[in-house]
């Protein structure tokens, strides 16, 4: 049943296009996102992420294409859609002149009824009851983005679409608002829709992802589904070194790059990891430290090789 | 409706909107003070050049003719306190980054910018409203009551108002300043639909309406020409409240362009908002 649901396409976009005068910021855009993804939208600076979250939030009329969610027509049911999504684009910029509570009273209340307590309990899960009532002028920008998700949380949306969600934070306001979104998939059963150019954000956080570059989409599927596709790189600590160089240039499926002060850099074919754990331990090979090089930034310029501008 | 309460609450949560307020009431205070210490000095102005031929008894200088002098002086004024708020109402929203926030709810775009261009109407009714309240109370309280006397001297026309009947003429009037500031709002309102800071429709604002009042007086044929094409010649018909009997013929047509101007601006403001990108 869970299978089922998760294969449930909540978002579709359909050759999605936006054109600012002769250029394409988005072109041909084809989106899958399911019920239950946390689904990373991956970019550099200028690839189209924000023109894509802009146009499925109504702020850009895309120039072609369209955008279906929950099996509707967003042009033409807008606000049967929009009333069970939420989002935040780029920077949560709320009403400074008002109190964190009244910025959540009037935006909630501009989807659905929302009571006081509904308020406070959205406040508590960010952490922002003790500031209810002040205004938002003295938030920090940490702050505001915690604003900005209690508010997404507010309406007891399906889908949240967040565009940079840790953009300007220190380390601590990111691994805070990771956990929330991770938190918000995993216990309130939400579908998260997330742009980012932080390439290890991705890895700590989504199911699935898309990669964009100058407006097309280069690639979709699941994080692992896509990253397995290529041989990763490790590197690993043993003792002895020499025999267990040996031993692994007799492998067919491992590739060693370096051997050095009792560390080897290999690439191993994808699916042979463990194994290859197993294959050094058994061999009476001590193995002091084990660690992917493989990274999303690896895969993402490798992908967007000779056309990424980052 | 509950987009129009959240509207207003918006506006009046900010300190710049009280800043009209405290100006009017400022310079009215003023003005009604320093014409209570001159009241002989102006009564003399007043009845200098008719005092020859009539006999003119009973409180003159009173509250409603005070009223009617304010109103006089500042319809020039009072545009500009309406764009602070008008001309903010909407592209505030993009500077702060609030648009962003607000169009991706479910409310339409229709329904938010007619809950604006409703708040920033609201907002314009209760400035001249309160104008009105402050002059007329105040007029009371240091002048009294009394028939109203009009002087147009560029007509070589004195008006007497019974004292029973002014109090519906002042409604009227301030009614029909209303009406002509919902242009000036409008306008300010349109600008803020295409701009991205509230300084440029508010200055964009204030420089038509100085513009079209310096062409309208112009006393060369070419302006005279001008005139009937320019909004502002007709924002002082409330005037014509004050005149005996009402000219009602010279009041109907100055409304109807007016209210033409307002719905034609509101409309152009409509299609924009509709059709704009929100790209900041």
């Amino acid at each position: 049943m869970e299978d089922d649901s998760r294969k449930e396409v909540i978002l579709r976009t359909r050759d999605l296009s936006k054109k600012f005068g002769k250029r394409w910021a988005a072109k041909d855009l084809n989106l899958e996102v399911h019920r239950g993804d946390v689904f990373c939208f991956l970019g550099p600076n200028g690839a189209g992420k924000s023109t894509t979250i802009r146009m499925i939030l109504t702020l850009l009329m895309p120039s072609a294409g369209s955008i279906e969610i929950f099996g509707l027509d967003l042009r033409k049911d807008r606000y049967a859609v929009l009333s069970r999504v939420c989002g935040i684009v780029e920077k949560p910029d709320f009403y400074l002149y008002l109190s964190a509570y009244k910025n959540l009273e009037m935006l909630g209340s501009m989807t659905c009824r929302v009571q006081k307590e509904e308020i406070m309990e959205a406040l508590n899960v960010v952490g922002l009851t003790s500031r209810a009532f002040e205004k938002v002028k003295t938030f920090s920008h940490g702050m505001k983005q915690r604003l900005g998700i209690a508010q997404a949380l507010l309406t007891k949306p399906e889908l949240i679409i967040l565009d940079e969600p840790t953009m300007g934070l220190d380390p601590q306001g990111m691994k805070e608002v990771r956990g929330l979104i991770k938190e918000l998939a995993s216990e309130k059963k939400m579908t998260i829709f997330l742009s980012s150019h932080l390439l290890s954000e991705v890895e700590l956080v989504a199911t699935r992802m898309a990669v964009i570059n100058r407006g097309e989409l280069i690639a979709q599927g699941s994080v692992s589904e896509l990253l397995d596709k290529e041989p990763m790189e490790y590197s690993i600590q043993v003792s002895p070194l020499d025999s267990a160089v040996r031993l692994l240039e007799k492998l067919p499926w491992v590739e060693v790059l370096a051997a050095e002060d009792s560390k080897i850099e290999l690439r191993v074919e994808p699916g042979h990891a463990s194994r290859l754990n197993r294959f050094l331990v058994s061999n009476q090979i001590e193995v002091l430290s084990f660690y992917p090089h493989r990274t999303l930034e690896d895969f993402f310029l490798k992908i967007t090789e000779g056309t990424s501008e980052i | 409706m509950k987009l129009f309460w959240f509207e207003t609450y918006k506006i009046f949560s900010r300190w710049r909107t009280y800043i009209s307020f405290g100006f009017i009431a400022l310079i009215v205070i003023m003005t009604e003070v320093v014409m209570k210490l001159s009241a002989n000095e102006i009564l003399y102005r007043m009845m200098r050049s008719f005092q020859k031929d009539f006999l003119i008894f009973g409180n003159v200088l009173n509250g409603w003719f005070i009223t009617a002098f304010i109103m006089n002086s500042l319809h020039i004024h009072i545009p500009f306190f309406i764009t602070l708020v008008a001309g903010d109402i909407v592209s505030n929203e993009a500077t702060s980054g609030t648009v962003r926030l607000l169009l991706i709810r479910p409310p339409s775009r229709s329904k938010i910018i007619t809950a604006k261009y409703l708040t920033t109407l609201f907002y314009t009714t209760g400035l001249v409203i309160f104008l009105g309240l402050i002059c007329i109370t105040l007029g009371f309280l240091l002048f009294g009551n009394g028939d109203l006397i009009m002087n147009y001297q560029t007509k070589l026309r004195i008006v007497f108002i019974p004292e029973a009947e002014v109090p519906l003429r002042m409604l009227l009037a301030f009614m029909a300043a209303v009406w002509s500031m919902t242009v000036v709002a409008s306008l300010a309102f349109f600008f803020s639909t295409l701009a991205e800071n509230s300084i440029g429709p508010i200055i964009g604002t204030m420089a038509v309406v100085i513009v079209f009042l310096v062409l309208g007086n112009f006393p060369f044929d070419f302006f005279r020409l001008l005139s009937p094409y320019l909004f502002t010649t007709y924002m002082v018909f409330w005037q014509r409240f004050f005149d005996q009997p009402i000219p009602w013929r010279e009041i109907v047509r100055p409304a109807v362009i007016l209210g033409l101007h307002s719905i034609g601006l509101f409309s152009i403001a409509f299609i924009v908002f509709n059709r704009k990108d929100i790209k900041s």
